[in-house]
């Protein structure tokens, strides 16, 4: 028999529309995380954004991304972490893809991996990193405007190493 | 187990499509991995492009795309949910990789893919690309076909597609 090593940790379905997702008291036993986000907000906006934060930390971040939105392409910096940074909210269905390295260590500031994908608006990369050694325990998704609507999916894996 | 290998099929001759049908329903995600290669050049490039079809439907899809190519990056619309892959105009021997995320298959919402693609080719003329896709149907998924545009998948082409179960390790809270 196979040794399971993508392990379903929690999953959330919105029955009504959050502003915010947090998943706490993650287990520091799996060699990395990963989140797969299936959502709609309850309101477009070009403007609006996901942060990402771990522990509860909104400092300590910084991230690197790049764009396509179907016509022109961009690559930005910024001092804080993203799951969804540039293009915009929809209202309509879309994916964001979260990998976390290493999320446990102590030894090491820790990095993630996002793609978002909002057909209408846009496909999306980002590299973040977390300016700490304190191992992940916490990972919130905190939508700037407008909240993640109900029937929006979040699941969270651990991968063994 | 969590990610479990629903099918795998490679290719023991050319052929203009991959199919999966009558796809299990009891999973949470759906995850496909390409390896392809196509056996002619339809537009004399070392790349071509192919699509991903839902249960036999062709309507209803749509996607942008980013992608660079070692000097330039660049971005696209498309009516379709389009993947490449190198052609036999690419470097001998090489498959481009492609891997395709599709959550809540099964749900009653529309269904977003997310498309990650490589057309490997030891030359100057290979892409990395990216690719959100939507098919606008709230039928569940119960077949998926890969197709290539006027051409074929040589032998050894593959492709696995992979179901995943949600769920609770008793542990980690969500709020």
């Amino acid at each position: 028999m196979p040794t399971a090593t993508y392990i379903p940790l929690q999953t959330i379905t919105l029955s009504s529309s959050a502003s915010s997702v947090t998943f706490g008291s993650i287990p520091g036993s799996y060699k990395s995380l990963v989140l797969v986000a299936n959502y709609s907000h309850t309101a477009s906006d070009v403007d609006a954004l996901v942060y990402l934060r771990f522990n509860g930390d909104s400092s300590n971040g910084s991230m690197v991304g790049m764009r396509g939105n179907g016509s022109t392409t961009a690559s930005y910096t910024q001092a804080n972490m993203f799951m969804s940074y540039a293009g915009g909210i929809t209202t309509t269905r879309g994916n964001s893809i979260i990998q976390i390295e290493d999320y446990s260590a102590t030894d090491k500031h820790k990095t993630s991996l996002v793609r978002s994908d909002l057909s209408n608006l846009k496909t999306e990369a980002i590299a973040n990193r977390w300016a700490s050694t304190s191992a992940v325990t916490s990972i919130a998704l905190v939508s700037s405007a407008y909240s993640f609507a109900s029937g929006s999916t979040f699941s969270l894996y651990g991968i063994a190493g | 187990m969590t990610m479990q290998v629903i099918q795998h099929i490679e290719l023991s001759s050319a052929s203009s499509t991959i199919d999966f049908t009558n796809i299990p329903q009891n999973f949470t995600d759906l995850s496909v991995a390409l390896s392809l290669r196509s056996s002619s050049a339809p537009s004399s490039s070392a790349i071509n492009d192919g699509g991903i079809t839902f249960n036999g439907s062709n309507s209803n899809k749509s996607g942008r795309l980013l992608y660079g190519q070692g000097s330039a990056a660049a971005s696209a619309t498309y009516t379709d949910l389009y993947i490449w892959y190198p052609t036999s105009l690419a470097t001998a021997n090489t498959f481009g990789n492609i891997s395709i995320t599709i959550p809540n298959y099964a749900n009653g919402n529309v269904k977003s893919t997310s498309h990650d693609i490589v057309t490997e080719n030891n030359a100057t003329f290979s892409y990395t690309m990216i690719f959100a896709g939507l098919w606008n149907s709230t039928a569940a998924i119960t077949s998926l076909q890969i197709y290539a545009n006027g051409t074929t998948f040589v032998a050894g082409s593959s492709a696995t597609l992979y179901g995943i179960l949600k769920g609770s390790d008793g542990t980690t809270t969500v709020s």
